[in-house]
């Protein structure tokens, strides 16, 4: 009994002989000027799913530098993990000083920004359509939560449907329409400006073309707007995009529309393009640039437009989110077609149970 | 007229002189695309090409990257399973080959890599023969010898990425302890990329502060602060994450990005990476083991003398026994 005693003070001694020592080194290298609480971050991002979307887009923000502080969150206890410790062991060769993990959403307090790329994913072959049911399952517990913490946030959706989530989104969430952004065809966009840009022998920048409408099959290409250094490639070309164009343009845009399912059947899923899209949305929102992007936003009353569905338009964004839409001069066809879209939208949209 | 002809009037006479700093990943597992999406990010090459022997997957992985062109600064960016792709590289890096499963030591990887390595790396000095080799795949410190061996490349131009990843690690961890930015904490390990790298605690210092002049029991047993702990984490780094989640990428990816950055910017940074140590520290045998090297366009120019207690010497020295033992029993 006394022996055990003996032993425990000799422990207790040990440790704070062993705290002592510490803080002297400590002492002898830092003397601290400030010692109250430290300030929260200013520029927070966090990520929702660390799957191989959520990652790139984890890796494309930090080295943008985009963030301050970064958190990921996931079920996947052990994959949370080793992502957050991978990333971290990187963190001498990145600006964000702060990369947390958990399980709990705690973790993602005060953030600026939330991507959400957690659910299921297409198969080959499978239409983005299919997975509805299954990722609003999964949203009603996400989203909730995100908001608790983060109740002054702009939450970026990037599963599949994005166009249908994201107005999911903004109904599970309760946040103001500008805050509640969707990816939508800022990719397509820019995947319709590779393609377009790479026949001429240009830079992608260089080439001006909007994809808009939903981000899937039914997406719409402005040909009307498409220019290099402000040259209308349709008054250069007026079948432009139609059937009777001799240079076959619509098969750019058929391109666009097969890309990711190409990409899928070679690699088994696509996730750097989708990562860098995400991570330039982030750029505009946080760095309050005004710049116009493709984004999947509220259109109701827009194009004669009656049923509330998100669907991508020019949106400004900055800081504050979705500040305003641009009026694109479409073709009558063009609006047809986005009206379309929103009809097949709000027909799966209506048939969702529970929000 | 096509639309094309109508829009632009091609006007330089001669050819176009194409990429001027190119960069071939060969391999576009999760270490070979974590390190090109790092290099895509930080705008280092005009042209990237990407190698591996999975067809599909190859041309997945290079439409991927292809169709974020427009938010990157690299505009060439090329794959296919025929070298012919990869000519004219600045720098090759090479993360083809097996990887650790868990629990598993790289040295236990040497054969098979070997072989891998046996087709790579002619192919590649075939289409770049001034191009400077960075050898990723493990065990790095033999394959770094191994191509050497099979290239016949001056020393200078063939690098293993070593002990950069690890440094990188324990200054990580060294930033934890101190709640500061890991570029604020120095600190070297060099030797082997393993479980027998050496950490040189006399070089630790924030500041300029050597923490072992206020600490000088640091790394030894009964030493309060549990430095040797630090190391072990190090060590254990790798094996913890690929316990984890499969396998590491992104730290990877993004020391090698850090290594491709000195080279094509001629920065003449001191980094610690595997290269030809014999006749230093007592080393006798023909090994590549990491020491802080200066790099820049030329590639590996000079190697900084570290001044080692002779218990860091003697584990070097043991290091080089270890993959010379290994390394001695190879077919090349």
């Amino acid at each position: 009994m006394l022996i055990t005693w003996w032993y425990l003070y000799l422990a207790a001694r040990s440790v704070a002989e062993q705290t002592l020592r510490m803080a002297s080194v400590l002492q002898k290298l830092i003397t601290p000027l400030f010692t109250g609480t430290p300030e929260p971050p200013r520029n927070k991002v966090t990520v929702v799913g660390v799957g191989q979307v959520g990652m790139a887009c984890a890796v494309s923000i930090l080295l943008r530098e985009l963030a301050d502080e970064l958190a990921l969150v996931d079920v996947l206890e052990d994959k949370l993990k080793g992502e957050m410790m991978d990333l971290q062991h990187g963190s001498l060769f990145l600006k964000t000083p702060k990369i947390v993990a958990d399980k709990d959403y705690s973790v993602t307090a005060n953030s600026r920004i939330v991507v959400v790329t957690a659910g299921v994913r297409q198969q080959e072959g499978e239409s983005r359509l299919n997975l509805v049911q299954r990722n609003v399952n999964i949203f009603k517990h996400i989203i909730p939560q995100i908001v608790r913490y983060s109740p002054d946030c702009i939450i970026i959706v990037v599963s599949n449907p994005v166009d249908v989530l994201t107005y999911v989104t903004w109904k599970l969430s309760g946040l103001p329409k500008h805050r509640v952004i969707g990816s939508g065809t800022n990719l397509d966009s820019a995947r319709f400006r590779f393609l377009m840009a790479d026949k001429l022998g240009i830079h992608s920048s260089s080439f001006n073309g909007w994809i808009l409408g939903e981000h899937g099959d039914t997406s719409v290409p402005v040909w009307s707007g498409t220019n290099v250094a402000g040259v209308s490639l349709q008054t250069l070309n007026p079948n432009i995009g139609t059937d009777f164009d001799e240079e076959n343009w619509k098969e750019t845009h058929k391109m666009v529309v097969d890309s990711a399912y190409e990409v899928i059947k070679l690699k088994g899923y696509t996730n750097w393009a989708i990562g860098l899209s995400v991570a330039d949305l982030t750029e505009s929102l946080m760095r309050n640039m005004n710049r116009i992007h493709p984004v999947s936003t509220m259109v109701q009353g827009m194009y004669g437009i009656g049923d509330e569905v998100y669907l991508s338009l020019p949106c400004v964004l900055n800081s504050g989110g979705v500040a305003s839409v641009v009026n694109m001069t479409l073709t009558d066809e063009e609006v047809a077609q986005v009206q379309a879209s929103a009809n097949a939208l709000w027909d799966i949209q209506r048939d969702l149970r529970d929000i | 007229m096509s639309t094309q002809e109508k829009l632009i009037s091609h006007v330089m006479k001669e050819e176009p002189i194409g990429c001027r700093n190119k960069v071939t990943v060969v391999g576009v597992g999760m270490v070979g695309m974590a390190s090109a999406i790092s290099i895509l990010l930080k705008d280092l090459c005009d042209e990237l090409a990407l190698v591996d022997v999975m067809e599909d997957k190859l041309k997945g992985e290079a439409m991927d990257l292809q169709h974020g062109a427009l938010f990157l600064k690299t505009h060439k960016i090329v794959a296919d399973k025929d070298y012919s792709v990869t000519a004219n590289s600045k720098v090759v890096v090479v993360t083809a080959g097996a990887r650790q499963q868990e629990g598993e030591s790289r040295l236990n990887l040497v054969q098979r890599n070997v072989n891998i390595f046996k087709f790579i790396i002619p192919n590649i000095v075939k289409y770049s023969p001034n191009c400077i080799l960075l050898v990723v795949s493990n065990p790095v410190d033999i394959l770094t010898y191994v191509a050497w061996k099979l290239s016949g490349f001056p020393r200078h131009r063939v690098i293993g990425s070593g002990t950069n990843l690890d440094s990188a690690r324990f200054r990580h961890l060294m930033g934890e302890k101190f709640h500061l930015h890991p570029a604020s904490c120095h600190g070297w390990i060099i030797g082997e990329h393993g479980d027998s790298s050496v950490a040189v605690w006399s070089g630790v210092n924030i500041a300029g502060v050597s923490l072992q002049s206020l600490n000088p029991k640091m790394g030894a047993d009964g030493d309060s602060e549990n430095w040797k702990d630090v190391h072990k984490k190090v060590v254990d780094g790798a094996y913890e994450v690929i316990k984890l989640k499969g396998y590491t990428s992104w730290a990877i990816g993004m020391s090698v990005a850090d290594l491709v950055e000195s080279i094509m910017k001629n920065l003449h940074k001191v980094h610690p990476v595997s290269t030809l140590v014999q006749g230093m520290h007592g080393v006798k045998d023909e090994v590549f083991l990491s020491i802080p090297c200066v790099l820049g366009n030329s590639g590996l120019t000079d190697v900084i003398h570290m001044t080692l207690k002779p218990e860091e010497e003697t584990q070097l020295v043991k290091s080089a026994e270890t993959l010379w033992g290994v390394q001695k029993e190879l077919t090349l």
